[in-house]
C-alpha cells in the first residue's frame, strides 16, 4: 500500500483513539491514553505524550472535536469527542483493518 | 477533503501560535497532574508519583515539537525564522550589507538601463505589418565603391526593378524633405506663429503606406493620379501634427493647408501608433533622431531630369516588402541581375549593382556596434561587481564558520543551514534589486539626455517587465554568488571548525587564495575596460582636435526656405540658369539679405551657402576637364557648393592660392574655386590656376585654391568645388554670420533681417556652427562619455576589491606580524611583505587583462578614428592608472600591517 512504518503506526493509533471515544464518549487526553493502555492489556507500551500529536491530527481532519471542560478533580482539561464524520470513518477503517488482517492470515497460514 | 481541512487548519494555526502554545502547555500540565493523582492513589509517594508520571509520558519537549510540526506549516515557520535571523545578522554587519546591496544596485541598474537602449534601438521590431519583410534597397557603382559604397536610388532603375522583380511584393520610392507649413491661421504679424513653420516629412510614392501595412486613421492614401506634376496638391499628416495644428478636429479632411506657400488639400491622417524613423538619402549620414520627426507626406513627383537620367540623379530611397518566404539574399540576387541586365541593355559605362538590407539595419546599422560595445562594457562592470560580491561572501563565510559549525553540531541539517544562507542572499538580492530599479530609472534619464540622437530613442522606456527582470537578475546574482562560498563552508566538518584558532587560519587561507584569484580576474576586466575607454577617449580627442581649417566659433547659421511659387517658376533644370523669374527673385532676396546681415551690429562677415555645414556629403559630382577627357564615371568626385564671396571669411577657411570671388565676377560668373584635394585630384602635378573645368555644359575657369576644410564631416577633408551663387541661387540658402558676440545672441537678429526682406519666408533651421560640429560627433561623444563612466566604475570596483582582500588577509595575519616584529623584522619589512603579497594578483591580473584586451581591442578597431589599437599613450596611461589605483588600495592595509603592536597581538588570540 506504500505506507511507511510510521504511517501504519499512526494509522493504528488513530483507530484506537476513535474506538476509545466511540465506546467511552467524550474524554480528555490522559483518559484516552490510559484507556488504550488498559484495553491493549498493558502490552502496548507507548509514551503517553504521543497521543497529543495524534489527537491534533484527528482534529485537523475533522474526525474529532475538542472542548475545554472540567475533569473529575475539577481541573481544566480539553475533552475530545467523535464527530459525525469520525463515526463514519470508524466503519471504513475497521473494514480496512479486517480486510488486511484476513489477507495476512491467509499469507501466514501454513500451506497445506 | 481531509487534506484541504488539514491545510486550512495549519494555516490558521500559523497566526494563533501564541495562544495555541499556551493551551497545549495547559493541556500537558493537566495530563501530568492527572497521572500523578492516579499514581498517588496507587500508593506511591509524591516524588515517586511524579517521576513515574513523567517517565510514562515520555519527553515533553519532543512531544511539544511533534505537536508543533503537526500543527503549523513548519516549512514556512522555518523560513520566517531564518528570515528574521538573517535580517538581524545583516543589521549587525551593515557595512557588508550596504556594500553588497549598493554593488548589486549599481551593476543591475546600469545593465538594465543600457539593455533598454539595446532593446529599444536595435532589437525591437518596428510596428509595421510583418516588419521583418520590409527592406531597403540601394544602388552601388563599382567605380565609386571606395568613395561611397552605397548610393541612393535612381528613379528609372526603381521603375525597372519594380516592374520585373518577382521576389518583391511591392516597392515604394521616397525622398525625405522639409516643408514650410502654414495653417492659414493669421495672427499678429510680429508674432512668430504668423510666419510659416518648417516641418519634416517625406515625398512618397502612392503605395508607401500599403508597403508598410499602415492604414490611415482618417481619409486615404495618395492615388496614382496625384503623383503627376500639377496634380500633387495633396498632403497626409501624422496624428501628432493633426492634434497640434487642428486639435484633433475630425472635419480636417478636405481643408486647405499651405505647404511651401502653395495650397494643398488634406486627404488623410495617420493613426496615432504610426512611427517612422528619420531616413537620409545618403546612407550613413550623420544625425538620426526621434521616430516622431516626420509629420507630413506629399506625393512624390520626380523632376524631369530624374525621369530620364540613367547614370545620375541618384536622389531617392526605396522601401520595399519581400514576398512571403523570400530571403534577402534571393531578392538581392534577383534585383542585382535585373539591374545589370538593364545596364548592359542601355550601354552604360558604369557598373551597377543593387544591395538589399533589412529595414532595421538601414536605420540602426551605424550605431549598432557602438551600442553593443557599451552593453559589453556595462556587462563587464556587472561581472566585476559580482566578483566583489563573491569576495565579500567568502570573507563572510569564514567569519561565520564557527557559528555554522556550532549549529551543525547541535543538529541542524545541511539543508537548513543552506536555507539560512539562501534566505540571507535573497534578502540582499531584494534590497539590491529595489535599488537597481531606482538606478535603472536614473540611468535611463541620463542616457536619454545624452544620447538623444540615436534612432528611436524617443520610444525607449523601462517597462514593468524589464524592471521585474532587473529585480530577478539582482536576486539571481546574489543567490549565485552567495551559494558557492556557502557550499564550501558546509564541506568543512564541525570538529575542525570548532577547534578554533589554528584551524581557522588554515581554512581561511583557502579563502584568501580564492579571493586573490577573484581579484586577479577583476583586475583583468578592469585592464580591458580601461584600455578600451582610453582608446575611445583618444580617438574622440583626435576627432575634435584634428586640424579642420575652419573656425567654428561665433558663427550663426540660419536656413531660409525659398520654395514658394514666387521663387520657383522656371523649368528648374540646371541647364538654363538665371534667366527665369524664380531665379531672379531668389538672387534678389539673397543679395538683399546679405546686405542686411552685413549691416547688423557686431557682424564681421556675412555669407551664404547652399548646404548646411557638418551635414555630410551632398551634391557630389565629377570634375570634368575639357582638355583631358576621362571616361564617364571615372572622373574625380567632389562636392559642389554654391557660395557668396564672403563665405571663406565667414567660415575662417584660408585661401591657399589665387583669389576669392569678387563683385567683378558678377558680370562673368563662370569662375570656380577648388579645395586643395579637388585641385590635386583634377590637376595632378600641375598648377590649376587659370585652367578650365566643364560644368553643366559651360566652361569655368579656376581662379583660386582654398584650404582643405572638414566642412562636411570632422573625420575627413572634403573635396569641394565652389561656384558663385549668382547663376544658380539655391532654393534653400543657408546664411552664415560671424560676429564678435556669441552666435546664439545673433540668431534672433538674423531671423528678423530675413523677415524684413520677405515676411513669408519660412526659417527651417537655425543653429550655430559650434552646435553643428558638436552634433555631428554626438554618437562618438556619447560613446566616450558612457565608456569613461564605466571605466571609472570598473576602477572603483577594482580598488574596493583589492582593498577588501588585502585588509582581510592582513587582519588574519596580525599574530604572524606580531611574531615577526618580535623576532626583529622592521616595519618597512612588514610593509614590503604585504605589498609583495598584493603584487601577485595584481600582476597576474594585468597579464590576463592584456591577453583579454588583445582580443577585445581588435573588435573595437573599426570604431576608432585615426588611433591605432596599440596606441602607446592609451595603453601606458591605463596601466599606470590601474597600478596607481592598486597602490592606493593597498595603502591602508599596509599601514595597518606596519603599525602592528607586537605586545598586543601576542597577548590576544
Amino acid at each position: 500500500m506504500g505506507e511507511s512504518k510510521s504511517d501504519v503506526m499512526q494509522g493504528t493509533l488513530d483507530l484506537m483513539v476513535l474506538k476509545t471515544l466511540e465506546s467511552m464518549g467524550p474524554l480528555h487526553g490522559y483518559g484516552i491514553a490510559r484507556r488504550i493502555e488498559q484495553v491493549s492489556g498493558e502490552t502496548l507500551v507507548m509514551n503517553q505524550g504521543t497521543i497529543y500529536p495524534a489527537l491534533l491530527r484527528l482534529e485537523q481532519r475533522g474526525w474529532i472535536k475538542s472542548e475545554w471542560g472540567l475533569s473529575e478533580s475539577n481541573r481544566r482539561a480539553k475533552f475530545y469527542s467523535l464527530s459525525r464524520i469520525g463515526k463514519k470513518q470508524i466503519e471504513m477503517e475497521t473494514e480496512n483493518w479486517e480486510r488486511m488482517a484476513a489477507t495476512m492470515a491467509r499469507f501466514l497460514a501454513p500451506s497445506n | 477533503m481531509e487534506t484541504l481541512r488539514t491545510i486550512l487548519s495549519r494555516i490558521r494555526a500559523l497566526f494563533l501560535q501564541g495562544r495555541l502554545d499556551h493551551e497545549l502547555g495547559e493541556e500537558l500540565r493537566g495530563h501530568i497532574e492527572l497521572a500523578i493523582e492516579e499514581n498517588l492513589r496507587r500508593g506511591m509517594t509524591r516524588k515517586e508519583a511524579r517521576t513515574a508520571a513523567l517517565r510514562e509520558f515520555g519527553g515533553v519537549t519532543q512531544v511539544r515539537e511533534q505537536y508543533r510540526a503537526q500543527r503549523g506549516l513548519p516549512w514556512i515557520e522555518t523560513l520566517v525564522q531564518d528570515a528574521r535571523y538573517a535580517l538581524r545578522q545583516l543589521r549587525k554587519a551593515p557595512g557588508f550589507a550596504l556594500t553588497v546591496m549598493l554593488t548589486l544596485a549599481l551593476g543591475v541598474g546600469a545593465v538594465t538601463a543600457v539593455f533598454s537602449v539595446v532593446q529599444g534601438v536595435l532589437l525591437r521590431p518596428y510596428d509595421f505589418r510583418d516588419s521583418g519583410r520590409i527592406v531597403v534597397w540601394r544602388e552601388r557603382i563599382r567605380e565609386l565603391e571606395n568613395v561611397t559604397p552605397l548610393l541612393p536610388d535612381n528613379y528609372r532603375h526603381y521603375l525597372n526593378l519594380k516592374a520585373h522583380a518577382k521576389t518583391i511584393e511591392d516597392a515604394a520610392i521616397v525622398q525625405p524633405s522639409g516643408f514650410s507649413v502654414a495653417t492659414g491661421v493669421t495672427g499678429n504679424a510680429a508674432d512668430e506663429l504668423a510666419h510659416p513653420h518648417e516641418a519634416e516629412g517625406m515625398a512618397i510614392s502612392p503605395n508607401f503606406f500599403s508597403v508598410l501595412g499602415v492604414t490611415p486613421l482618417l481619409g486615404r492614401s495618395f492615388t496614382a493620379e496625384e503623383a503627376q506634376p500639377g496634380r500633387d496638391a495633396e498632403v497626409i499628416m501624422t496624428w501628432a501634427a493633426w492634434q497640434r495644428l487642428y486639435h484633433g478636429d475630425p472635419s480636417v479632411l478636405g481643408r486647405t493647408i499651405r505647404i511651401n506657400d502653395a495650397p494643398m488639400t488634406i486627404v488623410g491622417v495617420l493613426p496615432q501608433s504610426f512611427r517612422f524613423p528619420v531616413m537620409s538619402v545618403m546612407p550613413g549620414s550623420a544625425t538620426f533622431g526621434s521616430t516622431e520627426r516626420y509629420e507630413f507626406f506629399r506625393p512624390l513627383v520626380p523632376m524631369p531630369s530624374e525621369l530620364i537620367a540613367e547614370d545620375g540623379d541618384f536622389n531617392f530611397v526605396v522601401v520595399a516588402r519581400l514576398k512571403p518566404g523570400v530571403s534577402i539574399a534571393q531578392a538581392q540576387s534577383e534585383l542585382d541581375g535585373i539591374e545589370k541586365a538593364a545596364a548592359v541593355a542601355n550601354r552604360l559605362t558604369i557598373h551597377l549593382s543593387v544591395i538589399v538590407e533589412p529595414f532595421a539595419q538601414e536605420i540602426a546599422g551605424d550605431v549598432s556596434k557602438p551600442i553593443w560595445l557599451v552593453f559589453a562594457a556595462v556587462f563587464g562592470v556587472l561581472l566585476m561587481a559580482c566578483v566583489n560580491l563573491a569576495n565579500l561572501q567568502i570573507a563572510r563565510g569564514v567569519t561565520r564558520a564557527q557559528e555554522t559549525a556550532l549549529r551543525a553540531a547541535l543538529g541542524a541539517g545541511r539543508w537548513r543551514l543552506l536555507q539560512g544562507v539562501l534566505i540571507e542572499n535573497l534578502l540582499l538580492g531584494l534590497g539590491g534589486g529595489v535599488g537597481g530599479i531606482f538606478c535603472a530609472l536614473l540611468g535611463e534619464k541620463f542616457l536619454i539626455l545624452k544620447a538623444a540622437n540615436l534612432p528611436r530613442m524617443n520610444e525607449i522606456h523601462l517597462s514593468a517587465p524589464m524592471l521585474a527582470l532587473a529585480l530577478c537578475l539582482s536576486i539571481l546574482t546574489a543567490l549565485g554568488f552567495g551559494i558557492l562560498p556557502a557550499l564550501r563552508g558546509l564541506r568543512a566538518t564541525p570538529q575542525r571548525l570548532l577547534q578554533g584558532n589554528t584551524m581557522r587560519a588554515t581554512g581561511s587561507r583557502e579563502a584568501v587564495q580564492s579571493r586573490r584569484v577573484l581579484v586577479a580576474v577583476e583586475i583583468a576586466c578592469s585592464v580591458t575596460l580601461l584600455m578600451v575607454t582610453a582608446l575611445m577617449a583618444r580617438s574622440f580627442s583626435h576627432l575634435l582636435t584634428q586640424e579642420r581649417h575652419f573656425d567654428a566659433q561665433r558663427v550663426a547659421l540660419v536656413r531660409a526656405d525659398l520654395s514658394a511659387p514666387r521663387y520657383s517658376s522656371g523649368s528648374g533644370l540646371p541647364e538654363d540658369p538665371g534667366a527665369d523669374r524664380g531665379s531672379l527673385a531668389r538672387d534678389a532676396m539673397i543679395d538683399r539679405e546679405l546686405e542686411r546681415l552685413r549691416a547688423l551690429p557686431g557682424v564681421q562677415a556675412a555669407a551664404m551657402t547652399n548646404v548646411i555645414p557638418l551635414s555630410g556629403d551632398a551634391s557630389v559630382d565629377g570634375l570634368v576637364r575639357p582638355d583631358h577627357p576621362v571616361p564617364k564615371g571615372l572622373e574625380p568626385m567632389a562636392n559642389r557648393r554654391f557660395i557668396s564671396p564672403g563665405y571663406f571669411e565667414a567660415m575662417g577657411i584660408p585661401l591657399r592660392a589665387g583669389r576669392n570671388f569678387n563683385a567683378l565676377d558678377r558680370a562673368h560668373p563662370r569662375v570656380v574655386i577648388l579645395s586643395e584635394k579637388a585641385a590635386q585630384a583634377a590637376f595632378p602635378g600641375e598648377d590649376p590656376l587659370g585652367r578650365t573645368l566643364l560644368h553643366w555644359n559651360r566652361i569655368y575657369t579656376v581662379v583660386g585654391i582654398a584650404a582643405d576644410a572638414r566642412i562636411n564631416d570632422l573625420r575627413r577633408d572634403t573635396s569641394v568645388y565652389y561656384l558663385p551663387y549668382w547663376d544658380f541661387p539655391p532654393t534653400v540658402p543657408v546664411f552664415l554670420a560671424r560676429s564678435t558676440q556669441s552666435a546664439e545672441a545673433l540668431i534672433p537678429a538674423v531671423r528678423q533681417s530675413i523677415w524684413s526682406v520677405d515676411a513669408e519666408v519660412a526659417i527651417p533651421a537655425v543653429a550655430t556652427l559650434e552646435t553643428q560640429v558638436a552634433d555631428s560627433v554626438a554618437t562618438d561623444r556619447f560613446q566616450t562619455l558612457v565608456l569613461s563612466s564605466f571605466g571609472g566604475a570598473a576602477l572603483l570596483i577594482a580598488v574596493l576589491g583589492i582593498y577588501g582582500v588585502l585588509a582581510y588577509s592582513v587582519s588574519l595575519r596580525t599574530q604572524e606580524f606580531g611574531i615577526r616584529m618580535a623576532l626583529g623584522s622592521s616595519r618597512t619589512g612588514l610593509a614590503r611583505l604585504v605589498l609583495w603579497d598584493a603584487s601577485y594578483p595584481v600582476l597576474g591580473g594585468v597579464l590576463l587583462g592584456l591577453l583579454g584586451a588583445a582580443g577585445a581591442l581588435r573588435w573595437v578597431r573599426s570604431l576608432l578614428y585615426e588611433t591605432s589599437i596599440a596606441d602607446p599613450w592609451a595603453i601606458g596611461a591605463s596601466l599606470a592608472v590601474l597600478l596607481a589605483a592598486a597602490l592606493l588600495a593597498a595603502l591602508l592595509p599596509v599601514r595597518k600591517a606596519a603599525s602592528v603592536d607586537p605586545m598586543q597581538t601576542l597577548r590576544t588570540e
